[in-house]
């Protein structure tokens, strides 16, 4: 295996998910590996050493049900530096909701972006509940499918890996209220307020 | 109430109406969405970035009619329209509700809307297929009741946007 620059495309990087997704990663990929925050604003410097990496992993969470705009940034400059065709991209995407498929816009634009770009796709892991999974007893569902990820990457694979909460929808939808309640009780906001139908009044 | 949101400078003889508001995204002044979840538990409803696009996703919310006027990038929309699309987050709500069979979150007070999508650039049939895909998915988080996608050139944009505008009068 070549080395590996892992992007975190989160527009919270030094405090997201991605982060803490991609620390579980590191810990099975095992060889080296360096980590390029888009909010850290130095594309153009990264882009222009991307000639000693031959694997790229994208790491982000879902906006809009595809990329989150910092990541864009980074993947136009990517396309003007210019690639070599050598380079491998994996994606590792999470999103909030409790099915892993509603990442899959996000794939295919990355796919597209490999496929103009002429450079090869490999390993996908897609991340359902990603919110709140870390935070609960089945992070270690994560942590076997981020093996396996891992694994993939190292043995050359093209697979697509999906993990989410083995929740039955309306116990997620219940699990993830009473998440969200907790968040707004941090900041004192009760659940009528965050429900409110108001916008901007 | 109608609304044109438009990554491309706006033609000359859009019809002036009390209900229709046309904005070009490139004259506003909006950042990126930090993630930070603040219009959902700290301030519902309202963005804790007080730029251009706290009185753009209002308009949104309350439109009936849109059109989304958008360069694609790799099949997604350009980084003008994605940024102004994540920054009205503030016109759903944290929680999570089933909506055609997949968890989604609430919307406020939010119109269900018909919309018009043109996409413009040199789009292969690929970036094609994704769009439509995209905007697919899109219709669940949006309340998009209807919707027709346009992949144009970029020269014939203008054109497009206003023989789709004029769509509007017959409304």
């Amino acid at each position: 295996m070549g080395k590996l620059l892992i992007v975190n495309g989160s527009p919270r990087a030094p405090k997201s998910n991605s982060k803490k997704y991609i620390e579980m990663f590191q810990r099975h990929w095992g060889q080296e590996s360096e980590v390029y925050p888009v909010t850290s604003g130095e594309h153009e410097c990264i882009c222009r050493e991307i000639g000693k990496y031959d694997e790229l992993l994208l790491a982000f969470p879902l906006y809009v049900d595809a990329l989150p705009v910092p990541l864009m940034d980074f993947l136009r400059e990517l396309a003007h530096t210019g690639l070599s065709p050598e380079l491998r991209v994996h994606v590792m995407v999470n999103c909030g909701f409790l099915e892993p498929e509603q990442n899959r816009m996000a794939v295919e634009i990355i796919r597209c972006f490999c496929e103009a770009n002429r450079v090869s796709y490999g390993m996908t892991l897609c991340i359902g509940s990603g919110e709140a999974i870390l935070n609960t007893p089945f992070v270690s569902i994560v942590d076997k499918k981020m093996k396996k990820f891992a694994s993939g990457m190292t043995a050359g694979r093209t697979d697509t890996l999906k993990v989410s909460m083995p929740l039955p929808k309306r116990l997620f939808i219940r699990a993830s209220t009473g998440y969200w309640k907790a968040y707004g009780e941090k900041y004192h906001v009760g659940v009528e307020e965050m429900n409110s139908d108001k916008i901007e009044e | 109430m109608n609304l044109l949101l438009s990554d491309i400078s706006l033609p000359e003889g859009l019809p002036e109406r009390k209900e229709n508001h046309y904005i070009d995204l490139n004259r506003m002044n909006i950042k990126n969405c930090m993630g930070c979840f603040g219009c959902w538990v700290k301030t519902p409803g309202r963005c804790v970035i007080r730029d251009d696009a706290v009185r753009i996703y209002p308009l949104i919310a309350h439109s009936e009619r849109l059109i989304y006027v958008s360069r694609l990038f790799y099949g997604s929309y350009d980084v003008p329209m994605k940024r102004m699309l994540e920054r009205a987050i503030p016109i759903q709500k944290a929680f999570i509700r089933l909506y055609h069979g997949e968890t989604h979150h609430v919307q406020r007070d939010v119109v269900p809307k018909q919309a018009v999508f043109i996409a413009y650039g040199d789009i292969s049939a690929r970036e094609q297929d994704i769009f439509r895909s995209l905007v697919a998915r899109n219709a669940h988080n949006m309340m998009l009741s209807g919707w027709d996608i346009r992949f144009v050139p970029e020269e014939a944009v203008w054109e497009t946007m206003l023989s789709e505008v004029r769509v509007w009068e017959n409304c």
